[in-house]
C-alpha cells in the first residue's frame, strides 16, 4: 500500500521534474539559435563580476547607445544591455522593470518631480567620480544632502530654420527678432504660399510620436514667463498668465502649417521631420537632437540650417535665447546587487570622460555634456546656442521638469489636439494647464 | 477504482495544482492583499487600510471608465447577437456559397487584438479623413463607435458558427409542423427557432457580455483611450492607474480598481448563472 | 412550384448580399496588404486608399526592412515556441486533472473544480502585477518555461470543458480496463485520452488563439530585454524610435495575419466544430 504511495509520488516528481526540463533544455538549444540576433545578451548570462541594465528614456538614440554599450563590452567585457522604452511608454516601462528581480540598474527621471517618485530606489551619488566631473553643480539632482540623479545632457530647442527657402521667400534670420517679426514673416509666406511652393511651419503633428513638441516644450515658455515674474522655480498653482501668448503661437503653428489644422491629431514626428526634409516649410519646431536626423546623407546642410529662439510676444525679446535645459537625469538603482552598481558607476563614468564615449555622445547623438571631459561638439545647433549665450542672450531654462505629472501634459497634449481640430476650444486647453495642474499638483502631496 | 485512482493524486492533479498555485491562487491572494496597501514595488509595502478604496471614487476616469464599459458592453451584445443570428439564420438557408461566407466571416475571429485595433485605426481614419470629420482620436464619440464596429467585424463571425450549430440541432419536421399548422415565417421564427435556440442565446450573450466588459487589447490599440481617456474601458483604465500614472500612491488605487473591477464582472457571471439555471429548468 | 422558385429567387439576393458583405468583411486586411506595399509618405490618413503606383509602389521594401530591423522572425518563433508548448502542456496537465475529479469524489476534487470555474471569471486586470511578479521570483519570465504561467492561468477554462465531456463518458469501459490489470495511468493514456480526441482538439484550438494573440500577459511577464512576441513587437512600432513607421509596420501584419489565416483556411472544419464543441460545453 505505502509503496504504492511512494511509487504514484514517484512518478509525480518525475513528471514534474520531465515538464521543466522539458522546457529547460529546450530553452538551452532554442537560445543558441536565436542569440545571435540581440547583441549583449549572450555575454549577461556570462557576467560574473557585474552588470549594467540601462532603461534609455530617448528614443531618438537608441541605436547609437545600442551602439556605445556593444563597444563597452567589447573592451571590457562587463555586460551592458540597453532596452529602449517606446515613445510616451517610459513611465510604463520602468515601472514594470522595476518591480522585476533583475532591475535596471541604470535608469531615468525627469527632474525633482519625477525624482520625487523614484527618490526611494535612487542610490546616492556623493563622493562617485563622476560627480567630480560635472562642470557645475546646478546638474546634479539633490534631495537633502544626497545626490540622486545626474543631468547628463544639456539640449536646446527652438525655430530650426531653414535659411535657403527663407531667402527664397525674402526674409533672413535677422528679420526675425520678436513674435511680431515671426508672425510677419509666417503669415506673408502662408499668403504666396502656391506661388512660393512651401509653407512657414511642418505639421505640428499631435500623434504621440509629436505632441511632447508641444504639450511639454511649447508649453514650457509661458511657465517660464510666469516664473520670471513670480520669482519663483516651482509651483502647485500655475496662474497661466501667459496663456494667450501661448495661444498665440499655437494658432500661427497650426494656420501656416503644410496641412489643415485638422490633419494634425494624426501627423507623426516622422512626418514632420520629412516635410522639413523635402523642403516643404521652412521652420521646424524640434531641438539640438534633430541634428544628425536632419543633416547627414541626401539632407541639408549647415548653410541651409539655423535654430532661432521661440518667440512668443512677452519678456525681453530682443535678448532672448533658445531653451536651454535638461530633463534626463542618470539615476543608479540602489536596490541593485554592489556589483552591478559598480559596474553601473564605471560604464556612466567611462561614457563621460572616455574618448570613445564623450565622442559618441556629442557627434553620434548630439549631446552637449555638462561634464569636464566633454569633446568639442559638431552640432550646428549647440554652436548656435553656445554663440547666443557669448553674445549676452540670456537663455530660457527648462521649467517643464516641474510640471506636476505625466497625466497633466497629456492632459494639455490631449486638449491641444482637440483645439487644434476644432472639435475642443481654447477654454479647453486652459482648463487642463490651470486647473489640471492643481490637480495633479494636489495628487503629488498624497 | 475510485479507490486506486485517488492514489494517484500526485500524479494526476499535482502539476496542474502547482502550476494554478503559481499562475493564480497566490496572485489572486497577493492581489487581494496589496488592494490594502500604497507601494511602488514589492519592497516597500505599506498598509493603508480601505484608503485606496475610497481614493477610487474620487478619481473621475474610473467612474468614467465604468459607464464607459457599460455602455459598450450593451451597445456590442446587443449589436453582435442580432447581427450574428441574422447571419445564422441566412446560412442555414441552402443558399449558394454558404461555406465560402462562414469561412471569410469567422476569420476575424482568428486575428489578435492588438492587430486588429492596428488595422482598424488605419482603416476608420482614412474614412474619417475622408469625410473631412475629426479622427478617432479626437472624438470619444467616433472612438466609441470605432470599438463597436471592431468588435462586431471580430466577434459576430464566433457567434454566428454557434447559432448555426443551434439552428442545425432544430429538428425539421417541427418547423414543417407549426407550416402545416398555417404558422408565418415570423410566428416560426419566434414562436418555434428561437425558443429551440435559447441555450445557444445564453452562451452567446454571455461570451460576448465578458469579452466586452474585459475588453483590453482592442481598446489599447484603437484608441488608446483618446482623447483624454474619454474612452477608456475599464480593463484599460486599470492598467493605465497601475503602470502609467507616477506616484506612489497610483499602484495601489490600481489594485483596488482591479478588485471592484473584479467584483464586478463575478456579479454579471453569477446573475447570467441564475439565469441559465432557471432556463435549464423550464426544459 | 411557384413557391420553391420564389425562394431560389429570393437565396439569390440572400446570396449576392452575403457576397457583397463578404467583401466588406476581408476589405480591411486588403487595405492593410496594398498599403504594405506602398512607401512610408504614402501612407498618411489622407492617402491611405490611393492604389500603389509606379510612384509609390516599393514592392517588398517593407517586409524585409520590417523583418530585418524588428528581429521579426524571433518574435514570430517566441511566439510559435510559447503558443506550442502552452497549449501542449494545458492539454496534459488539465485533461488529467479533469479526469481524476469526474472519477474521484472527495474535497480534492471538488475543490480543484469549483477553483477552475471561479478562476474563468477573474480578469486578469487583478493579478497581473503579482503574477508578473510571482514568475519574476520564480524565473518563469522566458518563452521556455512561461508555460507553466499560462497552464496556471488557462486550466480554468481548460479543467472546465473536460469535466463537461467526461461526465457523459461511460465508467464501464475504464472499470474493465481495470479488472484487466492495467494502473489509472495506463487507463487513461489507452483508454480515455483517444475518447477524449474531439474535446482535445476544441479545447486546444481555442487556447491557442488565446496564447498566440495574448498581449499583456507577456509584455508584463516576459524578460523584454531578450524576448518579445509579435503582439508586444507590433504594438513596440507604435512610437519606438521616436517615430512611427507605418510601411513597416503595416508589412508586418500582414506577416502575423497569413499564417493564421493558412492555418485557419487548412483547418476550417476543426476549427469550426471546436468552436461550436467548445461553446455548448462552456
Amino acid at each position: 500500500m505505502k509503496a504504492k504511495k511512494l511509487l504514484s509520488l514517484g512518478i509525480a516528481c518525475t513528471m514534474a521534474a520531465g515538464l521543466l526540463a522539458g522546457c529547460g533544455s529546450s530553452s538551452g538549444s532554442g537560445s543558441t539559435s536565436t542569440a545571435t540576433g540581440d547583441t549583449g545578451t549572450a555575454a549577461s548570462t556570462s557576467g560574473a563580476s557585474g552588470k549594467v541594465y540601462y532603461l534609455n528614456f530617448k528614443p531618438e538614440q537608441d541605436q547609437q547607445w545600442q551602439d556605445l554599450a556593444a563597444l563597452y563590452t567589447e573592451q571590457t567585457g562587463v555586460p551592458v544591455t540597453v532596452v529602449t522604452a517606446a515613445s510616451g511608454e517610459y513611465e510604463t516601462t520602468l515601472m514594470s522593470e522595476m518591480a522585476k528581480s533583475d532591475a535596471p540598474t541604470l535608469f531615468q527621471v525627469n527632474g525633482p518631480i519625477g525624482l520625487a517618485n523614484w527618490k526611494d530606489y535612487c542610490y546616492d551619488l556623493t563622493g562617485t567620480p563622476i560627480l567630480g566631473e560635472l562642470t557645475s553643480d546646478t546638474y546634479a539632482l539633490k534631495d537633502g544632502d544626497a545626490t540622486l540623479g545626474i543631468g547628463y545632457v544639456i539640449e536646446s530647442y527652438g525655430l530650426i530654420t531653414n535659411k535657403t527657402l527663407l531667402e527664397k521667400a525674402g526674409y533672413t534670420i535677422d528679420d526675425i527678432q520678436s513674435f511680431d517679426d515671426l508672425k510677419k514673416v509666417a503669415e506673408d509666406i502662408t499668403a504666396r504660399q502656391d506661388e512660393l511652393g512651401f509653407a512657414a511651419f511642418s505639421s505640428a503633428g499631435m500623434d504621440s510620436s509629436s505632441d511632447w513638441r508641444y504639450k511639454t516644450h511649447l508649453a514650457n515658455l509661458p511657465i517660464y514667463f510666469e516664473y520670471q515674474d513670480e520669482g519663483i522655480n516651482s509651483t502647485d498653482d500655475i496662474k497661466g498668465t501667459y496663456l494667450d501668448n501661448y495661444k498665440n503661437i499655437f494658432d500661427l503653428y497650426i494656420n501656416n502649417s503644410t496641412c489643415a489644422p485638422t490633419e494634425l491629431a494624426g501627423k507623426t514626428a516622422d512626418d514632420s521631420r520629412n516635410e522639413f526634409l523635402a523642403g516643404e516649410a521652412v521652420f521646424y519646431q524640434n531641438g539640438s537632437w534633430e541634428y544628425v536626423n536632419l543633416t547627414g546623407e541626401g539632407g541639408l546642410t549647415d548653410d541651409d540650417l539655423a535654430m532661432i529662439p521661440i518667440y512668443i510676444g512677452v519678456g525681453d525679446e530682443a535678448n532672448q535665447g533658445l531653451c536651454t535645459g535638461t530633463e534626463n537625469y542618470w539615476c543608479v538603482n540602489k536596490e541593485a546587487s554592489e556589483e552591478d552598481i559598480q559596474a553601473t558607476l564605471d560604464f556612466i563614468y567611462w561614457c563621460v570622460t572616455s574618448e570613445e564615449g564623450t565622442t559618441a555622445m556629442a557627434n553620434d547623438m548630439g549631446f552637449v555634456i555638462p561634464f569636464k571631459g566633454a569633446a568639442e561638439s559638431t552640432n550646428l545647433f549647440v554652436k548656435q546656442d553656445q554663440e547666443m549665450t557669448a553674445a549676452g542672450k540670456t537663455p530660457v531654462s527648462w521649467n517643464f521638469t516641474t510640471m506636476p505629472s505625466e497625466n497633466w501634459k497629456n492632459g494639455v497634449g490631449s486638449a491641444l489636439t482637440a483645439y487644434a481640430a476644432g472639435t475642443g476650444t481654447w477654454d479647453g486647453v486652459v482648463s487642463a494647464f490651470v486647473d489640471g495642474w492643481a490637480t495633479e499638483a494636489a495628487l503629488n502631496e498624497g | 477504482m475510485e479507490k486506486t485512482i485517488r492514489k494517484y493524486w500526485p500524479v494526476f492533479v499535482l502539476p496542474t495544482l502547482l502550476a494554478f498555485i503559481i499562475g493564480f491562487i497566490w496572485p489572486f491572494i497577493w492581489g487581494i492583499g496589496l488592494s490594502f496597501c500604497q507601494f511602488t514595488t514589492v519592497k516597500n509595502v505599506t498598509f493603508v487600510g480601505f484608503q485606496n478604496y475610497i481614493k477610487i471614487w474620487a478619481d473621475d476616469t474610473f467612474v468614467h471608465a465604468f459607464w464607459f464599459s457599460t455602455a459598450f458592453t450593451i451597445v456590442a451584445t446587443a449589436l453582435i447577437n442580432v447581427l450574428g443570428f441574422l447571419l445564422a439564420l441566412l446560412l442555414t438557408r441552402h443558399v449558394r456559397g454558404t461555406n465560402i461566407f462562414r469561412t471569410v466571416y469567422f476569420m476575424p475571429n482568428l486575428i489578435g487584438g492588438v492587430v486588429l485595433g492596428y488595422i482598424w485605426n488605419t482603416l476608420l481614419n482614412g474614412v474619417l479623413t475622408l469625410l473631412e470629420k475629426p479622427l478617432l482620436q479626437l472624438n470619444a464619440t467616433y472612438g466609441f463607435w470605432g470599438l463597436v464596429i471592431l468588435m462586431c467585424w471580430q466577434q459576430i463571425g464566433y457567434m454566428m458558427i454557434i447559432y448555426i450549430a443551434g439552428l442545425q440541432n432544430v429538428p425539421p419536421d417541427l418547423v414543417e409542423a407549426a407550416r402545416i399548422d398555417g404558422a408565418t415565417a415570423r410566428q416560426v421564427l419566434f414562436r418555434v427557432k428561437i425558443p429551440m435556440v435559447m441555450p445557444s442565446i445564453t452562451i452567446c450573450t454571455f461570451l460576448t457580455l465578458t469579452n466586452s466588459f474585459k475588453l483590453f487589447d482592442q481598446n489599447l490599440s484603437l484608441t488608446a483611450g483618446e482623447p483624454a481617456k474619454l474612452t477608456q474601458g475599464l480593463a484599460y483604465n486599470i492598467y493605465d492607474t497601475f503602470y502609467a500614472r507616477s506616484g506612489a500612491q497610483w499602484k495601489g488605487i490600481g489594485q483596488a480598481k482591479a478588485v471592484v473591477f473584479f467584483l464586478a464582472v463575478v456579479i454579471i457571471a453569477l446573475v447570467q448563472l441564475r439565469l441559465t439555471r432557471s432556463k435549464e429548468v423550464q426544459q | 412550384m411557384e413557391n420553391s422558385q420564389k425562394t431560389r429567387r429570393i437565396n439569390n439576393v440572400i446570396s449576392v448580399i452575403l457576397a457583397l458583405t463578404c467583401v466588406a468583411y476581408v476589405y480591411p486586411i486588403v487595405l492593410i496588404f496594398l498599403n504594405s506595399l506602398k512607401s512610408e509618405r504614402a501612407i498618411s490618413t489622407s492617402r491611405i486608399f490611393e492604389m500603389p503606383n509606379t510612384e509609390t509602389f516599393t514592392g517588398v521594401q517593407n517586409y524585409v526592412y520590417g523583418i530585418t530591423s524588428m528581429n521579426f522572425l524571433e518574435s514570430f518563433w517566441y511566439s510559435l515556441f510559447i503558443s506550442v508548448s502552452s497549449v501542449l502542456l494545458i492539454l496534459l496537465c488539465c485533461s488529467m486533472c479533469a479526469w481524476y475529479i469526474t472519477r474521484v469524489h472527495g474535497k480534492l476534487s471538488s475543490g480543484m473544480y469549483y477553483l477552475c470555474v471561479f478562476s474563468m471569471v477573474v480578469p486578469f486586470q487583478m493579478v497581473m502585477f503579482t503574477l508578473a511578479k510571482t514568475a519574476d521570483t520564480l524565473k518563469l519570465n522566458n518563452p521556455y518555461n512561461i508555460c507553466i504561467i499560462y497552464l496556471g492561468f488557462g486550466a480554468g477554462l481548460a479543467v472546465f470543458m473536460f469535466t463537461g465531456f467526461m461526465k457523459s463518458m461511460p465508467v464501464e469501459i475504464e472499470e474493465a480496463a481495470m479488472i484487466d490489470g492495467c494502473n489509472p495511468l495506463q487507463i487513461f493514456f489507452r483508454v480515455v485520452c483517444p475518447i477524449l480526441k474531439p474535446t482535445m482538439i476544441s479545447t486546444a484550438i481555442l487556447e491557442t488563439m488565446w496564447v498566440w494573440n495574448d498581449y499583456l500577459l507577456p509584455t508584463l511577464v516576459l524578460d523584454i530585454k531578450k524576448y518579445r512576441t509579435i503582439p508586444m513587437a507590433i504594438q513596440y512600432f507604435r512610437g519606438s524610435y521616436g517615430k512611427v513607421e507605418m510601411g513597416p509596420m503595416m508589412a508586418c501584419i500582414m506577416l502575423t495575419v497569413l499564417p493564421v489565416v493558412i492555418m485557419y483556411l487548412i483547418c476550417q472544419k476543426y476549427i469550426i466544430e471546436g468552436v461550436v464543441a467548445g461553446a455548448v460545453k462552456g
